[in-house]
């Protein structure tokens, strides 16, 4: 307690000794530590950031093609390939003739006629609230929800369907959906990318740290050996030092992005428009970011661990 | 325990500072290093603690071949080995205490046996009130007196001391050679680099006489008085 209000009181005894957690070289002294400490602190800020992103797209990608999974839309044109519309009630029939043709193949586990009114639902937020939709000319559509889902049973399905009229298409919905999906996929990678470039760049400036502290203590690294201590004796000291510093820098990165994303998951609504998912965790998600503080440390004590050894079998 | 044959050293390119250097130290035996300055003392020290290895020659050290030795290897046998530097080597930011407990913590000396063993050498050697204090705040003759304790606080097999009394009075360097006796006849072989006459005349133990990189051994005190002493 004493040694701790003399610390922040900044009262320190001239030349008595501090305790230094039992470090045999000045390593709380070198230059360069607050430094570090900010680095990897900013570092774990951004990875956070971009894991946090590559979570995010991941949730995009699975809710966008979640829903889609197995299922396909039967469309029956308002407008026939001679150019005259096709009447409500001619709809109807072909939707039913559909159905029940639909209905006898085993690989269909369910199928549903759209109403007049779901149809409409569809199409008013395209269309406006004014227009009045009982005069314009709807397709009939039929939701139906497969088994399985490959190009043999597709082409089956399609054949059955143009036996009741020939323009009646099938909509698979991957026209539209695999460029998007494209899109998310390549930004998840890139996100992945950054994650990747932002532990290179953590590591690198872990392993110049390491090497500058070693070159900075020469002379009583030497001491040290002449003393008997092994390379393994030396290398613990700087790996705990490593590890410290990391841990103090990844926390406060750490708890500054989970900080930030928790302000962006109240202003970002809980994506009610249903277009985008909320900014919202699994436990494991919050596990694995909550991690990332130990995983640093890790990775900090193993570069430590590599450089110090491949330094100290350089030296006489 | 100590043996050289035809040993030579050369820093870089530069010429050899020590030539064709044979000697053999028994287990147990206490030897005075000296020479006029600049002779090689310093080198032949840090050739017997390990501190580098011989250009030419070998070396052998309790047994084992140096030149053959890898890292490993090497750091067990320099624990077997105690060293009084002549600039002291004090790690200063370190205590009196924890530079004293250095080689007990390095060779895993358990906290509270390394505690008691520090403490009481500190007491013998009289700093006992100085324990926590820092290096830079001690006189050259306090400084000396830590890495002597700091040398000895491990049971060394060899005990090397570069003018370990260079900076002390006459009474607490008389002190200080007596625990060397002390530690010799416990077992502990020791070898002193000195000027001192009269810790050599007085204490009369076997001479290795370095003069211009070439290294004789004497039994005789006499004998350097009447032949060198006049050099330094």
């Amino acid at each position: 307690m004493k040694a701790l209000l003399s610390r922040l009181t900044g009262n320190r005894r001239l030349g008595i000794a501090d305790n230094n957690g039992r470090y045999d070289l000045p390593l709380n002294q070198s230059a360069g530590t607050h430094f570090l400490v900010l680095l990897v602190a900013l570092m774990t800020f951004l990875a956070m950031m971009a894991i946090t992103a590559t979570m995010m797209l991941g949730g995009i990608t699975k809710h966008w093609s979640s829903g889609l999974e197995n299922k396909l839309t039967i469309e029956i044109p308002a407008l026939k390939p001679d150019g005259k519309i096709r009447e409500p009630a001619e709809i109807k029939a072909l939707s039913d003739t559909v159905s029940k043709t639909l209905n006898t193949n085993p690989n269909i586990e369910s199928l549903e006629v759209l109403s007049q009114e779901q149809i409409n639902e569809l199409v008013a937020p395209w269309l406006g609230d004014d227009v009045v939709l009982d005069d314009i000319p709807l397709p009939g559509l039929i939701s139906v929800h497969l088994h399985i889902r490959d190009d043999e049973k597709l082409t089956q399905i399609k054949k059955t369907v143009e036996r009741a009229a020939s323009d009646i298409r099938l909509d698979t919905h991957e026209s539209w959906l695999s460029d998007i999906l494209r899109l998310a996929r390549t930004m998840k990678l890139s996100s992945l990318i950054v994650t990747l470039i932002i532990t290179f760049t953590t590591v690198t400036a872990i392993a110049g740290a390491i090497r500058s502290r070693m070159a900075e203590h020469k002379a009583d690294i030497e001491l040290l050996h002449l003393m008997g201590a092994s390379d393994l004796y030396i290398t613990h000291q700087l790996q705990r030092h490593a590890i410290i510093l990391t841990l103090k820098g990844s926390a406060c990165g750490a708890v500054s992005a989970l900080m930030i994303l928790f302000f962006l998951s109240i202003i970002s609504g809980g994506g009610e428009n249903g277009l985008l998912p909320g900014l919202s965790f699994s436990g494991l998600q919050i596990l694995f970011l909550l991690a990332l503080p130990a995983f640093a440390g890790l990775i900090a004590s193993q570069t430590a661990r590599f450089t110090v050894l491949r330094v100290l079998g350089q030296m006489p | 325990m100590i043996k050289f044959e035809h040993v030579g050293l050369r820093y870089g390119i530069g010429p050899e500072v020590l030539t064709d250097i044979n000697f053999v130290l028994e287990p147990g035996s206490f030897h005075f290093l000296t020479g006029p300055s600049g002779s090689g003392k310093t080198s032949i020290m840090s050739l017997m603690y390990l501190g580098r290895k011989p250009t030419r020659g070998l070396v052998t050290m309790f047994g084992q071949n140096i030149n053959d030795m890898d890292r490993s290897q090497l750091c067990a046998l320099r624990q077997k080995i105690g060293v009084v530097f002549q600039e002291f080597r004090l790690l200063p930011h370190l205590s009196a205490f924890d530079n004293v407990a250095l080689p007990m913590r390095i060779s895993g000396h358990p906290e509270s046996e390394v505690k008691s063993n520090v403490d009481e050498l500190l007491e013998w050697v009289g700093l006992g009130d100085y324990k926590n204090v820092l290096p830079m705040t001690l006189s050259g003759g306090q400084q000396q007196r830590v890495a002597i304790a700091r040398s000895v606080i491990a049971r060394p097999k060899l005990l090397l001391a570069d003018e370990p009394t260079g900076n002390l009075d006459d009474n607490i360097g008389f002190r200080l050679m007596h625990l060397f006796e002390q530690l010799n006849r416990m077992g502990t072989t020791i070898v002193i680099a000195t000027h001192s006459q009269s810790i050599m005349d007085r204490f009369g133990h076997p001479r290795l006489v370095l003069e211009a990189g070439n290294l004789h051994v004497h039994d005789n005190a006499n004998w350097v008085q009447k032949n060198i002493e006049g050099v330094y």
